[in-house]
């Protein structure tokens, strides 16, 4: 795994997109700023590979940023692990993860967000939030969130939450007359959006297909 | 007069308990029927099996619009034969917009019918006329279904969510629970404009005070599961007055 260092005020941002493993470790110098996007939609070439990505990122200077938005999609046998790493070790940072995953067929998901704030780390703002759809009986997903704080004056707040399509939804949008298929779709587009709202505009074809195709189902 | 809906010695239960107990009626074209009836008599679960809720099985009975068999068909396809239920406690679905959900809403309807699309302008336009007769804010467009809105604005956006579609037989359930005085007046008087000779519409209610509003050509009192009283609109008056005891 190579090491990048972002220099004082350096700016990344990437977005990763059906890529079958990310792996990233990422030193913060002061004010400086990361946002990683990893989208994965379970394209039909990616359904018998397992997918591990890991990003670790480290503030070593004052007040740096990070943001992490991951998205999977997964079905038939499809596995991905999604393994965050954000050690706060310098103060005033901020950090804020949202990790989706959508499970249907035997699909397994994991979840592992490893959350450290050191002891001089102060004034310190941390998210973390993984949020999973499971679409079908097989599917799974497990999360792991390892929280580990020890300055005192820090927001730090994590939520996890693994659930069903909203079934009372479903049958409101029926009863407009809106298929089951397409409400379960206009559902599962919803739960996505707001991964999907957060990537950049961009000049990326494959970004701008994807985003149309997901358009036709969520607006 | 043509016969809208008939529903014939219908009963219905719950996790297997049996709610509706031998329900009958007959809805013409034209009429607005009221169904009132304490808490628990079966109201809200009648308008559940109408529109095919999954919660609900029905056991026996049977029911017909315009002559076909509606219980056979899923909810969608009911939806899209014109049954059309304005919700008591309607749901709030953040991330599907009012204008993709109505969109969708209304071009499954019109493919059903064999109907083209309507554009983009179309439509907008079409949302933008229902909009102004519910008084409803533009800003509730790009919001997502129901999310936020305060009772009396999902209330009309429910009336609103009608007029786009234009059913046959509209159930309004509870539809003024909880609201005040200057909702109500809007949501009936949508209601009373979107009346026409062809459609009919069943007021579910507890109180008579939306009958003031919407005025029923039937009073039904449906209590433990069945109709006991059938009237006018002064039936109406008279349980406000006695109450359900005297009847049940």
């Amino acid at each position: 795994m190579d090491t990048m260092v972002l220099h004082k005020g350096e700016t990344y941002e990437h977005v990763f997109l059906n890529e079958p493993a990310v792996n990233l470790h990422i030193v913060q110098e002061a004010d400086s700023c990361v946002k990683i996007h990893v989208i994965n939609l379970g394209t039909p070439e990616q359904r018998d590979t397992e997918i591990a990505n890991r990003i670790f990122v480290e503030h070593c200077g004052e007040n740096c940023s990070t943001e992490i938005y991951g998205l999977a999609c997964l079905t038939d046998d499809q596995q991905e692990t999604f393994e965050t790493h954000v050690h706060h070790l310098t103060g005033g940072g901020t950090s804020n993860q949202l990790i989706k995953f959508v499970l249907d067929g035997q699909a397994k998901g994991h979840f592992v967000g490893d959350l450290k704030i050191a002891p001089d780390a102060q004034h310190v703002e941390a998210h973390q939030t993984n949020r999973n759809l499971v679409l079908s009986a097989d599917a799974q997903m497990r999360t792991q969130p390892q929280l580990e704080i020890y300055a005192d004056d820090v927001q730090a707040t994590h939520g996890a939450s693994t659930g069903q399509l909203d079934e009372a939804a479903l049958f409101y949008m029926r009863q407009r007359g809106i298929g089951e298929q397409k409400a379960r779709q206009l559902l599962v587009g919803a739960f996505m959006k707001e991964v999907l709202d957060k990537l950049p505009t961009t000049d990326d074809e494959r970004l701008t297909t994807l985003l149309n195709t997901i358009d036709g189902v969520v607006e | 007069m043509k016969e809208l809906l008939r529903i014939e010695n219908l009963h219905a239960s719950i996790a297997g308990k049996e709610i509706l107990k031998g329900v009958d009626l007959v809805i013409n074209e034209g009429e607005v029927h009221a169904i009132m009836g304490p808490n628990g008599a079966g109201k809200s679960t009648l308008s559940a099996v109408l529109t095919g809720h999954p919660a609900y099985e029905v056991t026996s009975g049977s029911v017909f619009l315009h002559g076909k068999d509606l219980l056979a068909m899923e909810p969608e396809v009911r939806a899209r034969e014109g049954v059309f239920l304005s919700f008591q406690y309607p749901v709030e679905i953040p991330g599907v917009s009012m204008v993709n959900f109505m969109r969708t809403a209304l071009n499954e309807k019109r493919q059903y019918e064999g109907k083209p699309a309507l554009s983009a302008k179309e439509f907008l336009s079409l949302m933008r006329e229902k909009r102004k007769m519910l008084e409803l804010a533009d800003k509730l467009n790009n919001r997502s279904v129901n999310e936020g809105f305060s009772g009396g604005e999902k209330k009309k956006n429910e009336i609103f969510q009608m007029a786009m579609l234009e059913p046959c037989l509209a159930i309004l359930d509870e539809t003024d629970s909880g609201l005040d005085i200057d909702a109500l007046r809007i949501v009936a008087e949508g209601v009373n404009r979107l009346k026409t000779p062809e459609n009919a519409a069943i007021v579910i209610t507890h109180y008579q005070r939306l009958l003031d509003y919407i005025v029923p050509d039937f009073v039904h009192v449906l209590a433990d599961g069945k109709i006991v009283k059938t009237g006018d609109k002064t039936l109406a008056l008279e349980l406000e007055e006695h109450g359900y005891d005297g009847i049940a």
